[in-house]
């Protein structure tokens, strides 16, 4: 019997003991669980499991040379969110005057942000495929070869977020509005974590915060 | 480094009003006022029961050091959660599925928390830091589109450049200005007793103007030294009040007064050594009367002192003569 553990959480699937409450018989092997089941704890998918005893994966030390002018300009959507993150840096220090002030300028950078002619679910979940596919080992090479801790960091979180966007971005392909009914769905104001579920865990399963850090997103219906 | 509550954590104990020495605490507005606040107290922060309280500090380190690279690849995941996000924002705009809105919103949502995390590791961590400064006033050199609120990116950029200077000069001052309240409370305890000795002198030579004169002024100097030595911060608790005059007073009879009575002696003062023989021991009686208050300090029953005029010498019980100076116990001054 093998063990298989959910790489967003950690939460561990044991064959012996199955997951009764998901439906899943103490003594199912992890190859005739249906696709469709996901991990109890933060609901990413199947392939977001891998077999326990999996030597860590060893990042490439590659480096690579960049100058200051190979630095593009920052865009004013990446302004919005430089500001916003700055006034809440601020808040942090109990700098209300400035925490204001930098949130004028997100609000503005923000209003400037033109659309994309990409414009449909399908194009958020292929931007995602090239970000997991190719961003962030690149950003955990890159971090770990500077030793950049901080670096290193957000690219665990921001790399278990988004595999749980595009888990839910494919589970809401299939099951399209079934997904969220008679479901709360959650947004960590930490790590972006997305909660879909009827009741959240104490804690944020990717940053581990507790869960009144959490801002639910409710359905409105115009 | 001043103090700070967090609101969310604050139950209202109000510990931090009695321990206070300046009265920063007693705000309306639920905060601690920074300017009464005084660097590294930590009273109220080591008093508060639901740790509501902590220290802020006033200069932060600088900005942690980005590789280019790491700066890249952080710039290259940014933009693509920005784009999600504005996708996403516009998909739970237009939509006409509230559940499909409900979804684009958390996913807009979500990106915007990962586009900030990723910029903050790209060297933009500390409002305060060195970047985040060269970032605004790049903002302000160059052509921004219409309606940019420069004031804001101006007054933010005054703000962050005058608290740097401001907080090195006061951290500078604040340190000069305690030593000097205590040096302030050292002169003018010192003459408060040198009025107070001149006065008795004017006394006996029957000078009844001078000896007033002399003794409203030690009055108005013990004003004064109070007023420093509460402001420099040395006045707390009754309970730590009496351990401070515990240490003080030990170190009198253990250590000064012994020292001074070796030096007195090889001088051949005798005075001297009288005189710090009786203090030495007098201190000994402080100590110790110090102590037994301290460790009934609920104790409410009624206490009388005895003061014995020559030696300095207190007792609870009326004597029959001084134990340190032999003095006749009908001279003691009662309290």
């Amino acid at each position: 019997m093998k063990k298989w553990i959910c790489t967003i959480c950690s939460y561990e699937y044991d064959e012996t003991l199955g997951d009764p409450d998901g439906g899943i018989a103490p003594g199912t092997k992890w190859e005739d669980i249906p696709e469709d089941w996901i991990c109890p704890v933060c609901g990413a998918g199947k392939y977001d499991f891998e077999e326990k005893k999996i030597t860590p994966k060893s990042a490439s030390t590659a480096k690579t040379i960049v100058s200051d002018e190979d630095l593009r300009e920052l865009s004013f959507g990446e302004l919005s969110a430089l500001c916003s993150n700055l006034s809440k840096g601020c808040a942090k220090q109990y700098r209300i005057q400035e925490s204001d002030l930098f949130n004028q300028l997100a609000e503005f950078y923000k209003s400037k942000t033109g659309s994309f002619k990409e414009n449909q679910l399908s194009d958020i979940a292929s931007l995602i495929q090239q970000d997991l596919s190719t961003g962030y080992e690149q950003l955990n090479s890159a971090a770990s070869a500077a030793k950049d801790r901080g670096s290193l960091r957000a690219f665990a979180w921001g790399e278990k977020v988004s595999k749980i966007i595009s888990s839910l971005l494919s589970r809401y392909e299939k099951q399209q509005d079934i997904l969220l009914e008679d479901n709360h769905v959650f947004v960590c104001d930490i790590c972006g974590f997305i909660f879909v579920g009827k009741e959240l865990p104490e804690v944020c399963p990717v940053c581990k915060v507790p869960n009144r850090k959490f801002t639910e997103i409710r359905k409105e219906v115009k | 480094m001043h103090a700070v509550r967090n609101v969310t954590l604050c139950t209202k104990d109000c510990l931090c009003l009695y321990v206070c020495p300046t009265g920063a605490t007693d705000t309306e507005t639920g905060q601690i006022d920074p300017v009464k606040c005084l660097s590294g107290c930590r009273l109220c922060v080591d008093a508060c029961p639901s740790h509501a309280i902590s220290l802020v500090p006033e200069i932060y380190p600088p900005q942690q050091e980005k590789t280019n690279t790491v700066i890249k690849e952080l710039r290259i995941l940014a933009e693509s959660k920005v784009k999600q996000e504005k996708i996403a924002a516009d998909i739970a705009a237009s939509a006409k599925n509230p559940v499909l809105r409900q979804l684009a919103k958390a996913i807009s949502a979500s990106n915007r928390l990962l586009a900030e995390d990723l910029l903050r590791e790209s060297g933009y961590m500390l409002p305060q830091s060195k970047n985040v400064q060269d970032l605004l006033q790049n903002l302000l050199n160059t052509k921004q589109p219409e309606g940019f609120p420069k004031d804001a990116a101006e007054k933010l950029l005054k703000i962050l450049k005058e608290n740097n200077i401001n907080r090195e000069n006061n951290k500078m001052s604040e340190n000069k200005t305690m030593e000097n309240l205590m040096a302030a409370f050292a002169g003018e305890s010192q003459a408060n007793r040198k009025y107070t000795a001149f006065s008795r002198k004017a006394e006996k030579e029957g000078n009844k103007k001078a000896a007033k004169l002399f003794k409203v002024t030690a009055d108005a100097e013990t004003i004064h030294a109070i007023k420093e030595f509460e402001l420099a911060g040395h006045v707390g608790s009754t309970a730590e009040n009496l351990k401070a005059a515990i240490g003080g007073e030990t170190h009198e009879y253990k250590e000064m007064y012994p020292e001074f009575i070796e030096a007195a002696t090889a001088d051949d003062n005798k005075a001297a050594v009288i005189a710090f023989t009786y203090a030495m021991k007098a201190e000994e009686v402080h100590a110790r009367l110090y102590q037994e208050l301290l460790d009934n300090i609920n104790d409410t029953e009624e206490v009388t002192y005895f003061l014995c005029p020559v030696c300095g010498n207190i007792e609870k019980v009326r004597p029959d003569k001084c134990s340190i100076c032999n003095v006749p116990g009908d001279k003691f001054i009662q309290y």
